[in-house]
């Protein structure tokens, strides 16, 4: 398949009173046309950071992109234009965002927040963008669509904005859909409703989506690869299946433990990793899931492991590498046991 | 197995109970109504429009008409308030002085506001160099007491804008018609009146360039000037309007102030700091008080009803309580 984005080494840091925030350091990861990419990660990993540099919406100051290359539909999104990179904002990458309650402006119609982006970028009329917005509000299941466009977004419910922010994402037909922890902000049964649809947009429309979650459950049926970011590096890569079946990183072998399964009645038998992520101001030496991590050893803490292939698309950034198949085996017979 | 996909979905939106629509001035005002004294305020400053507009057939005589036989009068049926020393109808120019407050008031709050709007938007939003002159300047203006650098403002710029408007045939009438104290008592309002205003919108936009939907709206590829205008400005309207509100008020007692102390709307015009200031002498007489109670009363339940129609709008518009 042809290769859509392209990040090469992206580095962003945070120039703020308190010091230098190394937010992301050297991501590299690239997405195909039509394939959903998983970022998973505990908070403050720099998974928001990464797609807002990505955007180029990093607040300056106090933000500032220091390397690396970030090739969409072959050119270098950080090479271009302010004017040129507004074209492709909403129009070529579309974003949704965690907290559908407050990412709606409270002023505005639904019918002037989704006609605004199509008038701009598809050059149409006002007609011709309320019909469009009508049918996509239809699309992502709004009922009384007609009706409801005039509404404002207080008059909705948590779910329903958030669809209608997919809707906005989806208005100008994007390559590229970016959706940062869209459902962390809704109840359960709301959650499986909005990957549902956007997994039958994505089969409809054919973009291409990365999603972002801290749940990697949630990816199981929905994403065709998985990164797994670590204090603002990419400490393994590989397809989904791979992720969970082998996993060859600490910190995704802990992530996959502290999951609850179906078939587990009782809580406490998760195991939920201890301690807390380096400090990003003071930035470790060596690896910085060291302090945290069961298998490492002497090396870990002097030197920072590059990502390195262990499968034909698996890669993963750890010295010992641990085979996750038979760590995990071992963890399920042992707590089957007790 | 889309279609079942698709009944579930739809099957899950029942559960969304819609809020009944409401058209947002109906929602408005039925807020607004809570706050009684709100709506008492509103009336009052109705029946204060109503009497600067109407001032011609309300008041029973013109303000400038003098009876030398019938001065400093007790009220009576002829003169509900009395007359002053000149003999003109106390309550008549009590009127008219309502069209003064009514012209000068809203137009130094208007230009005001107007400064303050884009000086406000201008810091907020460049931020940098602009932000921190419009800010100094704002401090500036700040550091002196609010009313006597109008003071300062109108009697220094008085004389001068006089005797340039005598230099031109078409401007000559308006001094001798009083227009060029208006002008100037209106400049020397709005001039002190924007920088509390620019800060507030300044402070109004910094809050809202952090809210998600401004990044939203930055990430739907929305130009600058349209996230401005379109998306950052009505959300830093409503303490705007309340303070426009506020600020009518404070428009009311400034010019009454600036004419209790000689300076700005000079006589005949009537004003109700000038009545104030007239009736003055009057003070320790027990047969007159009303005619320093009634303009001083007048002033003051103007500036109540302004500040009381504020808090009925900020109760109102406020947007945590709407949401
Ligand atoms: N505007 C900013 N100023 C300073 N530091 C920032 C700023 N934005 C983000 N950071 C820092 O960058 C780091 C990465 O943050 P980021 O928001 O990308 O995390 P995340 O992985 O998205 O976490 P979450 O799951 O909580 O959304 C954090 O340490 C955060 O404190
Ligand atoms: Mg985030």
């Amino acid at each position: 398949m042809a290769r859509l984005l392209d990040v090469r080494n992206l580095e962003t840091r945070f120039y703020t009173q308190d010091g230098v925030v190394h937010a992301v350091n050297g991501v590299s990861f690239h997405v195909d046309e039509g394939e959903t990419l998983g970022i998973v990660g505990e908070s403050g990993s720099g998974k928001s950071v990464t797609v807002l540099s990505i955007m180029r919406l990093i607040p300056s100051p106090p933000g500032k992109i220091t390397n690396g290359e970030v090739i969409f539909e072959g050119r270098d999104l950080l090479k271009i234009d302010e004017e040129e990179m507004r074209e492709v904002r909403g129009n070529r990458i579309a974003m949704i965002f965690q907290d559908p309650m407050t990412s709606l402006n409270p002023v505005l119609t639904i019918e002037q927040q989704i006609t605004e982006a199509l008038e701009l970028h598809l050059g149409m009329n006002h007609q011709q963008a309320r019909r469009r917005a009508i049918e996509l509000l239809k699309m992502v299941g709004i009922p009384a669509a007609e009706q409801r466009i005039d509404n404002y977004p207080h008059q909705f419910s948590g779910g329903m904005r958030q669809r209608v922010m997919i809707a906005m994402g989806l208005a100008c037909n994007p390559r590229l859909l970016i959706a940062d922890e869209p459902t962390t902000a809704l109840d359960v049964t709301i959650q499986a409703q909005i990957v549902e649809l956007v997994k039958r947009l994505r089969d409809e429309i054919g973009m291409a989506i990365i999603w972002i979650t801290h749940d990697l459950s949630l990816l199981a049926g929905l994403a065709d690869r998985i990164i797994v970011m670590y204090a603002g590096q990419v400490v393994e890569s590989a397809p989904t299946a791979d992720i969970y079946r082998n996993p060859r990183h600490p910190y995704t072998i802990g992530l996959l433990q502290s999951i609850p399964r179906l078939d587990e009645k009782r809580r406490e038998r998760l195991a939920p990793i201890e301690g807390l992520p380096p400090d990003l101001i003071d930035y470790p030496q060596g690896c910085p899931f060291a302090p945290r991590c069961r298998f490492a050893v002497e090396r870990c803490f002097e030197e920072d492991p590059p990502l390195e292939k262990v499968g034909p698309e698996h890669e993963a950034a750890c010295w010992v590498k641990p085979v996750g198949q038979e760590v995990l085996a071992a963890w399920r017979a042992a707590v089957l046991e007790s | 197995m889309a279609q079942a996909q698709l009944s579930g979905i739809k099957t899950g939106l029942q559960a969304d109970v819609l809020p009944p629509r409401r058209h947002p001035l109906a929602e408005f005002w039925r807020r607004y109504r809570r706050n009684r004294l709100a709506v008492v305020g509103l009336v009052i400053a109705i029946l204060f429009v109503i009497t600067g507009v109407g001032a011609p057939w309300i008041a029973p005589y013109s303000y400038t008409e003098q009876n030398l036989d019938a001065v400093e009068l007790p009220p009576s049926l002829a003169h509900p308030l009395g007359t002053d020393d000149l003999g003109r109808d106390q309550f008549s120019r009590l009127v008219w002085a309502a069209r003064t407050a009514l012209i000068v008031a809203p137009s130094a709050t208007v230009v005001g506001v107007t400064l303050g709007l884009v000086f406000g938007l201008m810091a907020g939003y460049f931020g940098g160099w602009v932000d921190r002159l419009i800010m100094r300047l704002s401090d500036v203006l700040f550091a002196f007491p609010g009313l006597l650098f109008a003071l300062l403002i109108a009697a220094t710029l008085q004389p001068r804008f006089e005797a340039w408007l005598l230099r031109f045939e078409v401007t000559k009438p308006w001094v001798r018609s009083g227009y060029a104290e208006f002008l100037v008592v209106i400049t020397a309002l709005s001039a002190v009146g924007w920088p509390g205003l620019a800060r507030l919108v300044r402070g109004q936009i910094l809050s809202l360039r952090r809210e998600p939907f401004i990044e939203a709206a930055e990430a739907l590829g929305i130009p600058a000037h349209r996230i401005l205008f379109r998306h950052l400005l009505p959300n830093a309207l409503p303490p705007v309007i309340v303070a426009i509100s506020m600020g009518m008020g404070g428009a009311i007692l400034a010019e009454a102030s600036l004419s209790f102390l000689g300076i700005g709307i000079q006589p005949p015009t009537p004003s109700w700091g000038a009545m104030i200031i007239n009736n003055f002498q009057y003070w320790r007489r027990p047969s007159a008080p009303w005619m320093l109670w009634a303009p001083g009363l007048v002033v003051a339940a103007l500036v109540f009803a302004f500040n009381f129609i504020g808090d009925g709008l900020n109760e109102a518009l406020n947007p945590r309580e709407r949401r």
